[in-house]
């Protein structure tokens, strides 16, 4: 085995080590992840096997393969993590607008009640 | 008989300006709903000690949010008509009249105001401000399907039962494009009405630059992929 197999193997593993560790998830998504880290170390330790499904959909090296599919994935997070925040940016707004509701003041009512 | 007119004004960081810029509303007899969205300076100070509705967000979201938060709690509190007033002293009271006669006569039920539609309003738009929102009525046209000869009037008025049709969930300033789209979702019946816009070196200043315009197509085109 190559330094760079090894390396990357640890990385993989730690990776999904931290995932399970830290992360609450459902059942679905920790058995995407396993699957996951089980390719990703199939395609570690037997590299040509990689080569070989590339050539077969007309792609020339297996790691040119993975760098498409790679940057694929990372557009696809993206949007998957920009609909998230669109979804948290929702209900901060509901919040806040519930909040500034409650806390009205209405023409009639002085200023005097409490400073705040 | 104006009480019932309730004026929505969102507010950003304008206490040099704020209490002129309401005091007019006041006089007509209007009911004034003042919606401090998050500002730092002392805005809040400055509009709850005014005899009118004052709300405010804990946090900064946009004009949108503010005008929405202003309408769902004029809808509560009995308005027959809302108005969309900017705090920046840009809009004046008189075209509020204007604005609402379609309205109560029943032909409309939304009012969109335009600079664009009287010569002598036209004129003072500076030139590069002319360019600009001559692009976004083109962009609007095209991504909503209405066409009117102005972008981004802050100056609007509908009638209850429109307002609760309307619901802006496009925080920033993507709102005026919303708001055209949810028009003709629901068919409302719409016209435009010449109001004057005041170009002041503040009000130009807080007015929409090039790089918001290109914000507000991405925020529409966003809203468009992410339903």
């Amino acid at each position: 085995m190559r330094p760079v197999q090894f390396i990357l193997i640890v990385l993989l593993l730690l990776l999904t080590y931290v995932y399970f560790s830290r992360l609450r998830s459902g059942l679905l998504d920790r058995v995407i992840v396993l699957v996951f880290a089980a390719i990703g170390i199939v395609m570690t330790v037997i590299p040509d096997f990689t080569t070989t499904v590339a050539n077969f959909i007309g792609v020339g090296r297996g790691v040119d393969l993975f760098f498409y599919l790679a940057i694929l994935g990372l557009a696809f997070m993206c949007l998957l993590l920009y609909s998230k925040i669109r979804d948290l940016e929702a209900s901060i707004t509901d919040l806040t607008r519930t909040v500034a509701t409650k806390g009205a003041r209405s023409p009639d009512k002085k200023d005097d009640e409490h400073t705040d | 008989m104006n009480e019932s007119v309730f004026v929505v004004v969102p507010i950003y960081n304008e206490e040099r300006v704020i209490r002129s810029a309401l005091q007019p509303l006041l006089e007509q007899g209007y009911s004034v709903v003042a919606v401090d969205d998050g500002s730092a300076d002392k805005t809040w100070q400055i509009i709850r000690s005014l005899p009118i509705y004052s709300l405010r967000h804990a946090v900064n979201l946009g004009q949108g949010a503010a005008l929405q938060t202003g309408m769902t709690f004029a809808l509560e509190h009995g308005a027959r008509f809302i108005v969309h007033f900017d705090a920046d002293g840009q809009h004046s009271v008189d075209d509020i009249k204007t604005l609402l006669e379609p309205l109560r006569k029943g032909e409309a039920d939304v009012v969109l105001g335009s600079r664009f539609l009287r010569k002598s309003d036209r004129d003072v738009v500076p030139r590069a401000r002319r360019l600009l929102l001559k692009g976004g009525v083109v962009v609007n046209g095209l991504l909503t399907g209405v066409w009117l000869t102005d972008a981004h009037n802050g100056c609007r008025a509908m009638t209850r039962d429109s307002a609760k049709k309307i619901r802006l969930n496009e925080n920033r300033f993507a709102h005026a494009s919303e708001i055209l789209i949810q028009i003709r979702r629901n068919r409302l019946r719409f016209v435009e009405m010449p109001t004057t816009i005041i170009y002041t070196d503040h009000s130009i200043a807080k007015g929409q630059s090039m790089w918001n315009a290109i914000k507000i197509v991405f925020d529409m085109i966003l809203r468009r992929i992410f339903r």
